[in-house]
């Protein structure tokens, strides 16, 4: 694992603030536009491993607005978001007290398939053992003593089922007892991640509204000009400017994919409910479907974020509030509705024709959103600087080839985004109007078609998603196509002998871990005392 | 005075026991009894002796934790830095029913009073359906290995006697900071009396199968040097 890329005094990078950017010139300074999960996360991933791959020193500056609000909802990541955290020289026990975070171990659907009272199913972060998808099919109704697929299959539904932390407390940070990521506080996050940037590894920060967009005579973004700190050159600009999009869809004119006409949610309710001290804090998110849409209750350890997402063509505003009121009085008893506030977000599912244009890459909101069903967007920023920096432009030589190349990669993976959250809803068997739009074969996406038709006749493989790294790779299509009840394939059962051996290991193993891991609320708890007593892990750095 | 329950998966279902292994969850022992069955795990990492106990007029095997009262050089960061942990301590804080010694018959017992309970750190007894947990299976089988070789265990003592086998331990320890401690109470096989039995004996030793625990108490000897340089290492070290 790299250490932290340190540079030198920040001041010093400014003197050529005027410079163009013409071919050939060495990538010598990135600049960040806006603030956030995203931006800051590329200026912390960005400074902490560009090391790795430039040739020469690269000065990371982030231009952040103090007039701009960030949009903050974004409270789900991915387990790759340990390996980031650790690259950039985060504790794993501070970034948890920080940022009043969460172990997520999955996602649970709730009434996804009818919408009854018994209707649920899960998509943990723990794949299924590692044997041929159809060995894994047939052995899972050979084996699987009755059990739902996932319960089946994996150790975590039944781990997550009781509140249980992935992890002890005494293990090395980032490491667990089985696969997990984050609920955290994004509000919380960005600023941990700007306290680490700026103080710790090098990024300089300037606090200023840009208010125009420097062109050279070439095209490229050559600066962006500021209020107060007058323009800010750079070699390669990072549009982390949200919906905005300022620089990659503004100044460039990357004009915008709408697929909303496939994913047909455009807004969302949200609120926070606090949660007392002493309240179980749920293991994985839990997604319910509505009439109209569906809810995200994401726990963190002192609150709880719940949000109804909704089509405006099904359901009005006060329809999803309704919804929403109706869903806290259930889950979250004892909330006074009338003195939550409530905020509405309103998007629609698309993403850039081009995502790199020039030398500006767009990372974050600014690249696309789809609804959150997924919890796509952190990981997507990830994604985006693990592209940039395993194909580092050293200069703007080869700079065109690799957005092309950047370009067709995340082309490919916005539209898995597109097909996998899809296929939540195509596989449902609910009957109100806005679920019946959505099985509308003129919605579906033509490879998707194509693949559930594939799937009545042999379980996803490597075949149907043949990427090296495919953001969803063949596991999460079964979690998510036997949990919707996707009639098996017929299958040889002598197939499945391959799973009995696995699937009695995997019963011992929960059984161990069901006894040894603490409740989250507990991990929590003793993680606070712990830090409260000792400076040893209240420290940022490892 | 140690307040012993009778376990239950009603009166237990929350209760977890802390791994953990320190002077304050009660390790601090300078040594602990071992029975003749484990001496062969034992004799990797510790010192085995044996202990005339003129009250109880029996003898019994301990392996030696630490040179000083309340010492126990195998405790490290919270972890008892072995391959293998004596039964006696592995089972901790379990016991048999002191009024049904049949672990079959379930009474495991459970010392309230120990420091290891905890309802939210740990590692649960028993699941949510009330069934023991994996980690109580393993507690519920060693207590029966340990109970049956703890009763089994007087055989191995009347051979040692019958034919002599035990001489009293002198043994002076210099340590790192020059102090000397002395080892004293203790008895060790005595090897010129065991190399000079003749076969009768042996084949008597050995049709009982006590020739093999005699010889891994006589092998675990080498690991004195070890146990002194834990202590060397904690002076040095402070």
């Amino acid at each position: 694992m790299p250490g932290p890329h340190r540079r030198g005094g920040g001041a010093s990078s400014n003197k050529d603030a005027t410079r163009q950017v013409a071919d050939g010139t060495e990538t010598r300074s990135i600049v960040i536009v806006g603030g956030g999960t995203a931006g800051w996360l590329s200026a912390c991933v960005l400074a902490a491993r560009i090391g790795e791959v430039a040739t020469h020193p690269v000065d990371i500056t982030l231009v952040e607005s103090p007039d701009v609000p960030t949009v903050g909802v974004g409270e789900g990541t991915w387990p790759t978001m340990r390996c980031t955290l650790r690259q950039i020289g985060l504790d794993e026990a501070a970034f948890l007290l920080e940022c009043d975070a969460a172990f997520k171990q999955g996602s649970r659907f709730d009434g996804w398939r009818t919408g009854a009272a018994d209707d649920r199913y899960w998509h943990p972060f723990v794949p299924p053992p590692a044997v041929d998808s159809r060995a894994l099919v047939a052995g899972w109704q050979r084996h699987g003593g009755g059990r739902a697929f996932a319960d089946a299959v994996s150790p975590q539904p039944a781990i997550a089922a009781l509140d249980l932390a992935p992890r002890q407390r005494d293990m090395p940070g980032y490491a667990g007892a089985l696969n997990y990521a984050y609920h955290l506080d994004a509000g919380k996050f960005a600023a941990l991640l700007a306290r680490h940037g700026a103080g710790r590894l090098g990024v300089r920060h300037v606090r200023d509204h840009v208010v125009a967009i420097v062109r050279s005579a070439t095209g490229d973004i050559a600066a962006v000009s500021t209020r107060d700190h007058g323009a800010i050159a750079g070699d390669l600009f990072l549009d982390c400017t949200g919906h905005a999009s300022l620089l990659i869809g503004g100044a460039l004119g990357s004009g915008f994919v709408d697929r909303s006409a496939t994913l047909c949610n455009d807004r969302a309710l949200a609120v926070q409910v606090p949660v007392g001290p002493t309240t179980p804090i749920a293991a994985q998110t839990i997604s319910t479907a509505h009439e109209a849409g569906w809810l995200w209750d994401i726990g963190l350890q002192s609150r709880r974020g719940i949000g109804c997402v909704y089509a405006s063509r099904f359901m009005d505003d006060d329809g999803a509030a309704a919804v929403l009121r109706r869903y806290l009085s259930r889950a979250a008893p004892g909330i006074d509705y009338g003195t939550v506030p409530v905020r509405q977000l309103r998007f629609r599912s698309g993403h850039r024709e081009r995502f790199w244009v020039r030398n500006c890459l767009a990372v974050g909101l600014s690249a696309g959103f789809c609804e959150p069903l997924e919890a796509s967007a952190i990981v997507l920023i990830e994604l985006s600087l693990d592209a940039l920096l395993a194909n580092f432009p050293q200069d703007r030589t080869a700079m065109d080839v690799q957005a092309r190349r950047f370009d067709r990669l995340f082309h490919y993976r916005w539209d898995r985004i597109v097909e996998f959250l899809k296929l939540h809803y195509v596989l449902s068997r609910r009957d109100e109007p806005y679920w019946r739009a959505q099985r509308d074969p003129d919605t579906i996406p033509p490879r998707l078609a194509e693949q559930l038709m594939v799937w009545r006749e042999q379980p996803p493989s490597q075949a149907d998603l043949p990427h090296v790294d495919e953001i969803f790779p063949p596991a999460s299509y079964h979690y998510v196509l036997y949990g919707m009840d996707h009639p098996a394939p017929a299958i040889p059962p002598a197939t499945g002998e391959a799973l009995a051996e696995p699937l009695t290991l995997l019963r011992q193993r929960t059984r161990a871990l069901a006894a040894s891991l603490p409740t989250q609320r507990a991990y929590f708890d003793g993680l606070r005392r712990a830090a409260a007593q000792g400076p040893a892990s209240s420290s940022g750095l490892r | 005075m140690a307040q012993h329950a009778i376990l239950t998966p009603a009166t237990h279902a929350t209760t977890r026991i802390v791994p953990e292994r320190s002077v304050a969850m009660g390790d601090g022992l300078t040594s602990c009894l071992v029975v003749p069955d484990e001496f062969r795990r034992a004799q990797h990492e510790y010192l085995i002796l044996f202990r005339r106990d003129i009250a109880r007029d029996r003898t019994d095997a301990v392996v030696l934790l630490g040179f000083e009262t309340g010492e126990n050089l195998y405790l490290k960061d919270g972890r008892w830095d072995a391959r293998y942990i004596p039964l006696v301590m592995d089972v901790q804080p379990f016991l048999i029913g002191r009024f049904a010694p049949d672990v079959a018959g379930g009474q495991v017992h459970i010392d309230m009073d120990s420091p290891r309970l905890s309802d939210t750190e740990g590692t649960l007894l028993f699941d949510v359906d009330g069934q023991p947990t994996p980690y109580l299976e393993g507690v519920i089988e060693k207590l029966g290995a340990l109970d049956t070789s703890y009763r089994a265990s007087e055989e191995f003592f009347a051979a040692l006697r019958r034919h002599d086998l035990l001489e009293p331990l002198t043994l002076e320890v210099a340590l790192a900071d020059g102090s000397v401690n002395q080892l004293v109470g203790f008895q060790v096989i005595d090897e010129d009396r065991l190399i000079d039995l003749d076969g009768s004996a042996l084949d008597d030793l050995h049709r009982d199968g006590h020739l093999m625990p005699i010889f891994m108490a006589l092998a675990s000897q080498s690991n004195l040097p070890a146990l002194i340089a834990r202590k060397n290492a904690e002076l040095t070290h402070g």
